[in-house]
Protein backbone atom coordinates (compact mmCIF):
# COMPACT_ATOMS: atom_id res chain seq x y z
CA UNK A 1 0.00 0.00 0.00
CA UNK A 2 2.86 2.35 0.90
CA UNK A 3 4.58 1.51 -2.37
CA UNK A 4 1.52 2.52 -4.46
CA UNK A 5 1.17 5.84 -2.63
CA UNK A 6 4.86 6.69 -3.34
CA UNK A 7 4.34 5.96 -7.04
CA UNK A 8 1.30 8.31 -7.09
CA UNK A 9 3.34 11.07 -5.43
CA UNK A 10 6.12 10.64 -8.03
CA UNK A 11 3.51 10.84 -10.85
CA UNK A 12 2.02 14.00 -9.30
CA UNK A 13 5.38 15.78 -9.00
CA UNK A 14 6.41 14.96 -12.54
CA UNK A 15 3.01 16.13 -13.91
CA UNK A 16 3.36 19.36 -11.92
CA UNK A 17 6.81 19.97 -13.37
CA UNK A 18 5.63 19.13 -16.87
CA UNK A 19 2.69 21.50 -16.53
CA UNK A 20 4.91 24.29 -15.21
CA UNK A 21 7.48 23.80 -18.00
CA UNK A 22 4.82 23.85 -20.76
CA UNK A 23 3.01 26.91 -19.39
CA UNK A 24 6.33 28.62 -18.61
CA UNK A 25 7.49 27.99 -22.19
CA UNK A 26 4.22 29.42 -23.54
CA UNK A 27 4.63 32.53 -21.35
CA UNK A 28 8.24 32.98 -22.43
CA UNK A 29 7.28 32.51 -26.09
CA UNK A 30 4.48 35.10 -25.78
CA UNK A 31 6.79 37.52 -23.96
CA UNK A 32 9.51 37.19 -26.65
CA UNK A 33 6.87 37.56 -29.40
CA UNK A 34 5.51 40.70 -27.73
CA UNK A 35 8.98 42.13 -27.22
CA UNK A 36 9.96 41.58 -30.89
CA UNK A 37 6.62 43.06 -32.03
CA UNK A 38 7.15 46.11 -29.79
CA UNK A 39 10.70 46.54 -31.11
CA UNK A 40 9.48 46.20 -34.73
CA UNK A 41 6.65 48.71 -34.14
CA UNK A 42 9.17 51.07 -32.51
CA UNK A 43 11.55 50.68 -35.45
CA UNK A 44 8.87 51.30 -38.08
CA UNK A 45 7.58 54.26 -35.98
CA UNK A 46 11.10 55.75 -35.99
CA UNK A 47 11.35 55.24 -39.75
CA UNK A 48 7.90 56.73 -40.40
CA UNK A 49 8.73 59.75 -38.22
CA UNK A 50 12.10 60.08 -39.97
CA UNK A 51 10.53 59.95 -43.45
CA UNK A 52 7.84 62.49 -42.49
CA UNK A 53 10.42 64.75 -40.84
CA UNK A 54 12.62 64.54 -43.92
CA UNK A 55 9.68 65.63 -46.11
CA UNK A 56 8.80 68.47 -43.73
CA UNK A 57 12.40 69.69 -43.72
CA UNK A 58 12.09 70.13 -47.48
CA UNK A 59 9.51 72.94 -46.93
CA UNK A 60 12.11 75.71 -46.43
CA UNK A 61 13.55 74.89 -49.85
CA UNK A 62 10.83 76.98 -51.52
CA UNK A 63 13.37 79.49 -52.77
CA UNK A 64 11.39 82.59 -53.74
CA UNK A 65 13.69 84.32 -56.23
CA UNK A 66 17.01 82.75 -55.24
CA UNK A 67 18.52 80.81 -58.13
CA UNK A 68 19.62 77.65 -56.31
CA UNK A 69 20.52 76.62 -52.78
CA UNK A 70 22.09 73.59 -51.07
CA UNK A 71 21.64 72.15 -47.57
CA UNK A 72 23.46 69.20 -45.94
CA UNK A 73 21.49 66.57 -44.01
CA UNK A 74 23.32 64.47 -41.43
CA UNK A 75 21.54 61.32 -40.17
CA UNK A 76 22.27 59.23 -37.05
CA UNK A 77 22.88 55.97 -38.89
CA UNK A 78 23.57 54.74 -42.41
CA UNK A 79 20.20 55.05 -44.19
CA UNK A 80 18.67 54.14 -47.53
CA UNK A 81 16.13 56.72 -48.74
CA UNK A 82 13.60 55.34 -51.22
CA UNK A 83 12.13 58.02 -53.45
CA UNK A 84 8.66 56.89 -54.58
CA UNK A 85 6.63 58.68 -57.22
CA UNK A 86 3.10 58.11 -58.41
CA UNK A 87 1.64 60.19 -61.27
CA UNK A 88 -2.05 59.39 -60.61
CA UNK A 89 -4.55 62.05 -59.50
CA UNK A 90 -4.52 65.82 -60.13
CA UNK A 91 -0.95 66.25 -58.89
CA UNK A 92 0.45 62.76 -58.39
CA UNK A 93 2.23 61.87 -55.20
CA UNK A 94 5.76 62.02 -53.76
CA UNK A 95 6.47 59.18 -51.33
CA UNK A 96 9.45 58.76 -49.04
CA UNK A 97 10.44 55.52 -47.30
CA UNK A 98 13.57 54.77 -45.33
CA UNK A 99 15.49 51.73 -44.19
CA UNK A 100 18.21 51.93 -41.55
CA UNK A 101 21.32 49.83 -41.05
CA UNK A 102 21.26 48.23 -37.62
CA UNK A 103 23.58 45.42 -36.48
CA UNK A 104 24.86 45.13 -40.06
CA UNK A 105 21.35 44.38 -41.39
CA UNK A 106 19.00 46.66 -43.31
CA UNK A 107 15.68 47.07 -41.53
CA UNK A 108 12.42 46.47 -43.41
CA UNK A 109 11.03 49.52 -45.24
CA UNK A 110 9.21 51.91 -42.92
CA UNK A 111 5.73 53.36 -43.47
CA UNK A 112 5.60 55.56 -46.57
CA UNK A 113 5.22 59.25 -45.95
CA UNK A 114 3.57 61.04 -48.86
CA UNK A 115 3.37 64.65 -50.08
CA UNK A 116 1.59 66.17 -53.04
CA UNK A 117 3.54 69.43 -53.22
CA UNK A 118 7.10 68.10 -53.42
CA UNK A 119 9.26 66.91 -56.31
CA UNK A 120 12.31 64.94 -55.25
CA UNK A 121 14.90 63.73 -57.76
CA UNK A 122 17.35 61.04 -56.66
CA UNK A 123 18.59 57.53 -57.28
CA UNK A 124 16.38 54.65 -56.10
CA UNK A 125 17.48 54.13 -53.37
CA UNK A 126 20.13 56.63 -52.35
CA UNK A 127 22.28 55.45 -49.47
CA UNK A 128 24.48 57.20 -46.92
CA UNK A 129 24.79 58.87 -43.55
CA UNK A 130 25.18 62.37 -44.92
CA UNK A 131 23.05 63.68 -47.77
CA UNK A 132 23.00 66.90 -49.75
CA UNK A 133 19.76 68.56 -50.76
CA UNK A 134 19.99 71.08 -53.55
CA UNK A 135 16.98 72.92 -54.97
CA UNK A 136 16.28 75.00 -58.05
CA UNK A 137 13.03 76.51 -59.40
CA UNK A 138 11.41 75.00 -62.50
CA UNK A 139 9.76 77.58 -64.76
CA UNK A 140 7.53 76.48 -67.63
CA UNK A 141 6.99 79.42 -68.48
CA UNK A 142 5.82 80.50 -64.98
CA UNK A 143 7.34 79.06 -61.83
CA UNK A 144 5.84 75.60 -61.29
CA UNK A 145 7.78 74.40 -58.27
CA UNK A 146 11.19 74.10 -56.70
CA UNK A 147 12.83 70.86 -57.74
CA UNK A 148 14.76 69.08 -55.01
CA UNK A 149 17.83 67.02 -55.87
CA UNK A 150 18.93 64.52 -53.23
CA UNK A 151 22.41 63.03 -53.41
CA UNK A 152 24.42 61.13 -50.82
CA UNK A 153 27.99 61.98 -49.84
CA UNK A 154 28.98 58.66 -51.47
CA UNK A 155 27.85 59.89 -54.88
CA UNK A 156 30.39 62.31 -56.35
CA UNK A 157 29.84 64.18 -59.59
CA UNK A 158 32.03 66.41 -61.72
CA UNK A 159 30.95 68.55 -64.67
CA UNK A 160 33.37 68.57 -67.59
CA UNK A 161 33.25 71.58 -69.93
CA UNK A 162 29.92 72.79 -68.56
CA UNK A 163 28.51 76.06 -69.97
CA UNK A 164 29.78 79.06 -68.02
CA UNK A 165 26.55 79.81 -66.14
CA UNK A 166 26.25 76.19 -64.95
CA UNK A 167 29.89 76.08 -63.83
CA UNK A 168 29.38 79.39 -61.98
CA UNK A 169 26.21 78.11 -60.33
CA UNK A 170 27.95 74.91 -59.17
CA UNK A 171 30.84 76.92 -57.70
CA UNK A 172 28.33 79.20 -55.97
CA UNK A 173 26.34 76.28 -54.47
CA UNK A 174 29.60 74.93 -53.01
CA UNK A 175 28.24 71.42 -52.41
CA UNK A 176 30.99 68.98 -51.35
CA UNK A 177 30.02 66.20 -53.78
CA UNK A 178 29.63 68.43 -56.86
CA UNK A 179 32.68 69.76 -58.72
CA UNK A 180 32.45 72.41 -61.43
CA UNK A 181 35.31 70.70 -63.36
CA UNK A 182 36.84 67.21 -63.58
CA UNK A 183 40.51 68.17 -63.13
CA UNK A 184 40.91 66.45 -59.73
CA UNK A 185 38.27 63.74 -60.21
CA UNK A 186 39.03 60.24 -58.87
CA UNK A 187 37.91 56.95 -60.44
CA UNK A 188 34.68 56.80 -58.37
CA UNK A 189 33.48 60.23 -59.45
CA UNK A 190 30.67 60.22 -62.02
CA UNK A 191 31.77 62.37 -64.95
CA UNK A 192 29.17 64.54 -66.66
CA UNK A 193 30.41 65.75 -70.02
CA UNK A 194 28.97 68.38 -72.33
CA UNK A 195 31.09 67.81 -75.43
CA UNK A 196 32.28 64.19 -75.32
CA UNK A 197 31.03 60.77 -74.25
CA UNK A 198 31.56 59.77 -70.61
CA UNK A 199 29.41 58.40 -67.72
CA UNK A 200 26.64 60.92 -68.42
CA UNK A 201 26.55 62.96 -71.63
CA UNK A 202 24.53 66.18 -71.71
CA UNK A 203 23.39 67.40 -75.13
CA UNK A 204 22.71 70.87 -73.77
CA UNK A 205 21.49 72.64 -76.92
CA UNK A 206 19.51 69.63 -78.13
CA UNK A 207 17.85 69.27 -74.70
CA UNK A 208 18.56 65.70 -73.68
CA UNK A 209 20.77 63.68 -71.37
CA UNK A 210 22.27 60.31 -72.32
CA UNK A 211 22.80 57.94 -69.36
CA UNK A 212 23.88 54.55 -70.65
CA UNK A 213 20.98 53.28 -72.77
CA UNK A 214 18.52 55.88 -71.41
CA UNK A 215 17.75 59.19 -73.09
CA UNK A 216 16.04 61.78 -70.93
CA UNK A 217 14.63 64.95 -72.52
CA UNK A 218 14.78 68.21 -70.58
CA UNK A 219 13.79 71.87 -70.85
CA UNK A 220 15.79 74.34 -68.80
CA UNK A 221 18.67 73.87 -66.36
CA UNK A 222 16.53 72.68 -63.44
CA UNK A 223 15.29 69.66 -65.42
CA UNK A 224 18.81 69.04 -66.73
CA UNK A 225 20.05 68.61 -63.14
CA UNK A 226 17.00 66.41 -62.44
CA UNK A 227 17.86 64.14 -65.39
CA UNK A 228 21.49 63.91 -64.21
CA UNK A 229 20.82 63.12 -60.54
CA UNK A 230 17.79 60.82 -60.76
CA UNK A 231 16.90 57.42 -62.16
CA UNK A 232 14.92 57.27 -65.41
CA UNK A 233 11.63 56.09 -63.86
CA UNK A 234 11.70 58.71 -61.13
CA UNK A 235 12.57 61.45 -63.62
CA UNK A 236 9.75 60.56 -66.02
CA UNK A 237 7.18 60.28 -63.23
CA UNK A 238 8.20 63.55 -61.55
CA UNK A 239 8.14 65.45 -64.86
CA UNK A 240 4.64 64.09 -65.50
CA UNK A 241 3.63 65.38 -62.05
CA UNK A 242 5.20 68.77 -62.80
CA UNK A 243 3.23 68.99 -66.04
CA UNK A 244 0.02 68.26 -64.13
CA UNK A 245 0.78 71.17 -61.80
CA UNK A 246 1.68 73.34 -64.82
CA UNK A 247 -1.80 72.64 -66.22
CA UNK A 248 -3.49 73.60 -62.93
CA UNK A 249 -1.42 76.80 -62.71
CA UNK A 250 -2.25 77.65 -66.34
CA UNK A 251 -5.97 77.38 -65.42
CA UNK A 252 -5.39 79.78 -62.51
CA UNK A 253 -3.50 82.30 -64.70
CA UNK A 254 -6.24 82.08 -67.34
CA UNK A 255 -8.81 82.94 -64.67
CA UNK A 256 -6.59 85.73 -63.30
CA UNK A 257 -6.38 87.12 -66.85
CA UNK A 258 -10.20 87.26 -67.02
CA UNK A 259 -10.34 88.89 -63.58
CA UNK A 260 -7.86 91.60 -64.58
CA UNK A 261 -9.28 92.54 -67.98
CA UNK A 262 -12.06 94.83 -66.57
CA UNK A 263 -9.28 96.74 -64.71
CA UNK A 264 -7.69 97.84 -67.98
CA UNK A 265 -5.09 95.13 -67.59
CA UNK A 266 -4.95 93.14 -70.80
CA UNK A 267 -2.40 90.42 -71.46
CA UNK A 268 -3.61 88.68 -74.65
CA UNK A 269 -2.52 85.36 -73.11
CA UNK A 270 -5.87 83.59 -72.80
CA UNK A 271 -5.73 81.70 -76.13
CA UNK A 272 -2.11 80.63 -75.61
CA UNK A 273 -2.85 79.37 -72.12
CA UNK A 274 -5.81 77.44 -73.51
CA UNK A 275 -3.55 75.86 -76.11
CA UNK A 276 -0.98 74.96 -73.44
CA UNK A 277 -3.71 73.39 -71.26
CA UNK A 278 -5.06 71.29 -74.15
CA UNK A 279 -1.52 70.19 -75.14
CA UNK A 280 -0.81 69.08 -71.59
CA UNK A 281 -4.19 67.37 -71.26
CA UNK A 282 -3.66 65.34 -74.43
CA UNK A 283 -0.02 64.51 -73.73
CA UNK A 284 0.91 60.83 -74.02
CA UNK A 285 4.02 61.11 -71.85
CA UNK A 286 6.48 63.57 -70.34
CA UNK A 287 8.20 64.17 -73.72
CA UNK A 288 5.52 66.78 -74.46
CA UNK A 289 7.90 69.24 -72.73
CA UNK A 290 9.98 69.32 -75.91
CA UNK A 291 7.04 69.68 -78.29
CA UNK A 292 5.51 72.65 -76.41
CA UNK A 293 8.82 74.49 -75.95
CA UNK A 294 8.07 77.02 -78.73
CA UNK A 295 4.63 77.77 -77.26
CA UNK A 296 6.23 78.19 -73.84
CA UNK A 297 8.73 80.68 -75.26
CA UNK A 298 5.89 82.61 -76.94
CA UNK A 299 3.84 82.74 -73.72
CA UNK A 300 6.92 83.86 -71.79
CA UNK A 301 7.57 86.75 -74.20
CA UNK A 302 3.90 87.81 -74.35
CA UNK A 303 3.78 87.97 -70.54
CA UNK A 304 7.04 89.92 -70.39
CA UNK A 305 5.76 92.64 -72.72
CA UNK A 306 2.12 92.66 -71.53
CA UNK A 307 0.50 95.75 -69.88
CA UNK A 308 0.15 93.69 -66.69
CA UNK A 309 2.36 90.69 -66.07
CA UNK A 310 0.40 87.64 -64.94
CA UNK A 311 3.42 86.15 -63.13
CA UNK B 1 -4.99 12.39 1.45
CA UNK B 2 -1.78 12.47 -0.63
CA UNK B 3 -3.84 12.65 -3.83
CA UNK B 4 -5.82 15.64 -2.47
CA UNK B 5 -2.61 17.43 -1.52
CA UNK B 6 -1.15 16.94 -5.00
CA UNK B 7 -4.36 18.20 -6.64
CA UNK B 8 -4.23 21.22 -4.36
CA UNK B 9 -0.64 21.92 -5.49
CA UNK B 10 -1.61 21.70 -9.14
CA UNK B 11 -4.51 24.08 -8.54
CA UNK B 12 -2.18 26.49 -6.72
CA UNK B 13 0.28 26.40 -9.59
CA UNK B 14 -2.45 26.89 -12.20
CA UNK B 15 -3.77 29.94 -10.35
CA UNK B 16 -0.24 31.27 -9.98
CA UNK B 17 0.43 30.83 -13.69
CA UNK B 18 -2.84 32.55 -14.61
CA UNK B 19 -1.88 35.42 -12.30
CA UNK B 20 1.59 35.63 -13.90
CA UNK B 21 0.03 35.66 -17.40
CA UNK B 22 -2.43 38.40 -16.42
CA UNK B 23 0.46 40.37 -14.91
CA UNK B 24 2.50 40.12 -18.14
CA UNK B 25 -0.53 41.00 -20.25
CA UNK B 26 -1.14 44.11 -18.12
CA UNK B 27 2.54 45.13 -18.34
CA UNK B 28 2.36 44.62 -22.14
CA UNK B 29 -0.76 46.77 -22.40
CA UNK B 30 0.88 49.47 -20.27
CA UNK B 31 3.98 49.53 -22.52
CA UNK B 32 1.81 49.69 -25.65
CA UNK B 33 -0.41 52.48 -24.30
CA UNK B 34 2.63 54.54 -23.20
CA UNK B 35 4.22 53.92 -26.62
CA UNK B 36 1.12 54.94 -28.56
CA UNK B 37 0.48 58.06 -26.48
CA UNK B 38 4.03 59.12 -27.37
CA UNK B 39 3.27 58.39 -31.02
CA UNK B 40 0.26 60.74 -31.00
CA UNK B 41 2.40 63.49 -29.45
CA UNK B 42 5.08 62.90 -32.08
CA UNK B 43 2.49 63.03 -34.89
CA UNK B 44 1.05 66.32 -33.54
CA UNK B 45 4.57 67.76 -33.16
CA UNK B 46 5.29 66.82 -36.78
CA UNK B 47 2.01 68.46 -37.90
CA UNK B 48 3.02 71.59 -35.97
CA UNK B 49 6.49 71.62 -37.51
CA UNK B 50 5.00 71.14 -40.98
CA UNK B 51 2.50 73.99 -40.46
CA UNK B 52 5.17 76.40 -39.14
CA UNK B 53 7.60 75.68 -41.97
CA UNK B 54 4.82 75.68 -44.56
CA UNK B 55 3.31 79.00 -43.46
CA UNK B 56 6.73 80.68 -43.55
CA UNK B 57 7.24 79.69 -47.20
CA UNK B 58 3.70 79.35 -48.56
CA UNK B 59 3.63 82.93 -49.85
CA UNK B 60 6.55 82.05 -52.17
CA UNK B 61 4.83 79.04 -53.71
CA UNK B 62 3.57 79.55 -57.30
CA UNK B 63 -0.14 79.44 -56.39
CA UNK B 64 0.28 82.38 -53.96
CA UNK B 65 3.29 84.47 -55.05
CA UNK B 66 3.26 87.97 -56.54
CA UNK B 67 5.20 88.76 -59.72
CA UNK B 68 8.74 89.80 -58.73
CA UNK B 69 8.12 90.15 -54.99
CA UNK B 70 8.98 87.83 -52.12
CA UNK B 71 6.78 87.09 -49.10
CA UNK B 72 3.87 88.59 -50.99
CA UNK B 73 0.48 87.09 -51.84
CA UNK B 74 -1.17 87.97 -55.14
CA UNK B 75 -4.83 88.38 -54.15
CA UNK B 76 -6.05 88.32 -57.77
CA UNK B 77 -4.35 84.96 -58.22
CA UNK B 78 -5.77 83.72 -54.93
CA UNK B 79 -9.31 84.62 -56.06
CA UNK B 80 -8.68 82.60 -59.23
CA UNK B 81 -7.29 79.78 -57.08
CA UNK B 82 -10.37 79.93 -54.83
CA UNK B 83 -12.55 79.30 -57.88
CA UNK B 84 -10.38 76.27 -58.78
CA UNK B 85 -9.85 75.01 -55.24
CA UNK B 86 -11.69 71.73 -55.86
CA UNK B 87 -8.85 70.68 -58.17
CA UNK B 88 -6.50 71.06 -55.18
CA UNK B 89 -8.54 68.73 -52.99
CA UNK B 90 -6.96 65.35 -53.48
CA UNK B 91 -9.56 63.33 -51.56
CA UNK B 92 -12.33 63.83 -49.00
CA UNK B 93 -10.25 65.43 -46.25
CA UNK B 94 -6.85 65.89 -47.87
CA UNK B 95 -5.56 68.69 -50.01
CA UNK B 96 -2.45 69.62 -51.95
CA UNK B 97 -0.78 71.35 -48.99
CA UNK B 98 -1.73 68.71 -46.38
CA UNK B 99 -3.26 71.14 -43.84
CA UNK B 100 -6.88 71.55 -42.74
CA UNK B 101 -7.27 75.34 -43.12
CA UNK B 102 -5.63 78.13 -45.09
CA UNK B 103 -6.92 81.64 -44.44
CA UNK B 104 -5.68 85.07 -45.50
CA UNK B 105 -6.60 88.10 -43.40
CA UNK B 106 -6.04 91.77 -44.23
CA UNK B 107 -4.84 93.48 -41.02
CA UNK B 108 -4.02 96.99 -42.25
CA UNK B 109 -6.06 98.99 -43.11
CA UNK B 110 -8.52 97.29 -40.75
CA UNK B 111 -12.29 97.13 -41.02
CA UNK B 112 -15.25 95.01 -40.06
CA UNK B 113 -15.30 91.32 -41.07
CA UNK B 114 -16.25 90.82 -44.71
CA UNK B 115 -15.48 87.46 -46.28
CA UNK B 116 -14.02 87.56 -49.79
CA UNK B 117 -16.05 86.04 -52.61
CA UNK B 118 -16.63 86.98 -56.23
CA UNK B 119 -19.20 89.62 -55.19
CA UNK B 120 -17.36 91.25 -52.28
CA UNK B 121 -13.80 91.19 -53.74
CA UNK B 122 -11.74 93.41 -53.42
CA UNK B 123 -13.74 95.21 -50.68
CA UNK B 124 -13.27 92.44 -48.13
CA UNK B 125 -10.73 91.43 -45.52
CA UNK B 126 -10.88 87.67 -44.93
CA UNK B 127 -10.31 85.03 -47.56
CA UNK B 128 -10.94 81.43 -46.60
CA UNK B 129 -9.14 79.31 -49.13
CA UNK B 130 -9.46 75.92 -47.44
CA UNK B 131 -11.73 75.47 -44.44
CA UNK B 132 -12.13 71.76 -43.82
CA UNK B 133 -11.98 71.83 -40.00
CA UNK B 134 -12.96 74.68 -37.69
CA UNK B 135 -10.88 73.44 -34.74
CA UNK B 136 -7.14 72.97 -34.64
CA UNK B 137 -3.90 74.76 -33.90
CA UNK B 138 -2.91 77.75 -36.00
CA UNK B 139 0.47 78.84 -37.37
CA UNK B 140 0.66 82.29 -38.94
CA UNK B 141 2.97 84.60 -40.84
CA UNK B 142 2.86 88.27 -41.86
CA UNK B 143 2.76 88.92 -45.61
CA UNK B 144 2.07 91.68 -48.12
CA UNK B 145 -1.24 91.36 -49.94
CA UNK B 146 -1.07 92.87 -53.43
CA UNK B 147 -3.61 93.26 -56.22
CA UNK B 148 -3.98 95.25 -59.44
CA UNK B 149 -6.00 98.48 -59.17
CA UNK B 150 -7.08 100.83 -61.92
CA UNK B 151 -6.69 104.55 -61.34
CA UNK B 152 -9.44 106.01 -63.57
CA UNK B 153 -8.25 109.61 -63.04
CA UNK B 154 -4.74 108.99 -64.33
CA UNK B 155 -5.72 106.05 -66.59
CA UNK B 156 -3.13 103.70 -65.18
CA UNK B 157 -3.02 100.33 -63.50
CA UNK B 158 -0.87 99.94 -60.40
CA UNK B 159 -0.11 97.37 -57.66
CA UNK B 160 -2.02 98.10 -54.47
CA UNK B 161 -0.34 96.40 -51.49
CA UNK B 162 -1.63 96.08 -47.93
CA UNK B 163 -0.48 94.30 -44.78
CA UNK B 164 -1.92 90.90 -44.05
CA UNK B 165 -1.49 87.56 -42.37
CA UNK B 166 -1.62 84.03 -43.68
CA UNK B 167 -2.94 81.44 -41.26
CA UNK B 168 -2.47 77.70 -41.60
CA UNK B 169 -4.44 75.43 -39.29
CA UNK B 170 -3.51 71.86 -38.55
CA UNK B 171 -5.50 69.26 -36.68
CA UNK B 172 -4.36 68.04 -33.25
CA UNK B 173 -4.32 64.23 -33.25
CA UNK B 174 -6.61 63.00 -30.44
Amino acid sequence: MKKISNKNAQMNISFGWLFAIIVGAVILFLAILLATKVIKIGQSEEQAVGAKEFGILLNPLETGFESASSTPLQLRVETKIYNKCSPSGNFGKQGIQTSELSFNKWSALGVESSFENKYLFSKYPTQGKKFYIFSKPFEFPFKVSDLIYLTSENEKYCFDNAPEDIADELSQINQANLAADCLNADAETIKICFNKNCDIRVYYNEGYVQKGPDTLSFEGDSLMYAAIFSDKDIYECQVERLLKRTKQLAEIYKEKDLLLSPRNCKTDLGADLDLLISNLENAQDYKVISSVSELIEEIKNKNKYADCELW
Amino acid sequence: MVKNKAQMKIQQMAFMLIAVMIFFALVGLLILSVGFSGLKEKATALQEKNAILLVSKLANSPEFSCPEKTNCIDLDKIMALKNNINNYKTNKDKNFWGVSNIEIIKIYPGGKFIECNSESYPNCNTLKLISEKTTGITAENFVSLCRKEYDSENYLTYDKCELGKILVKYEKIQ
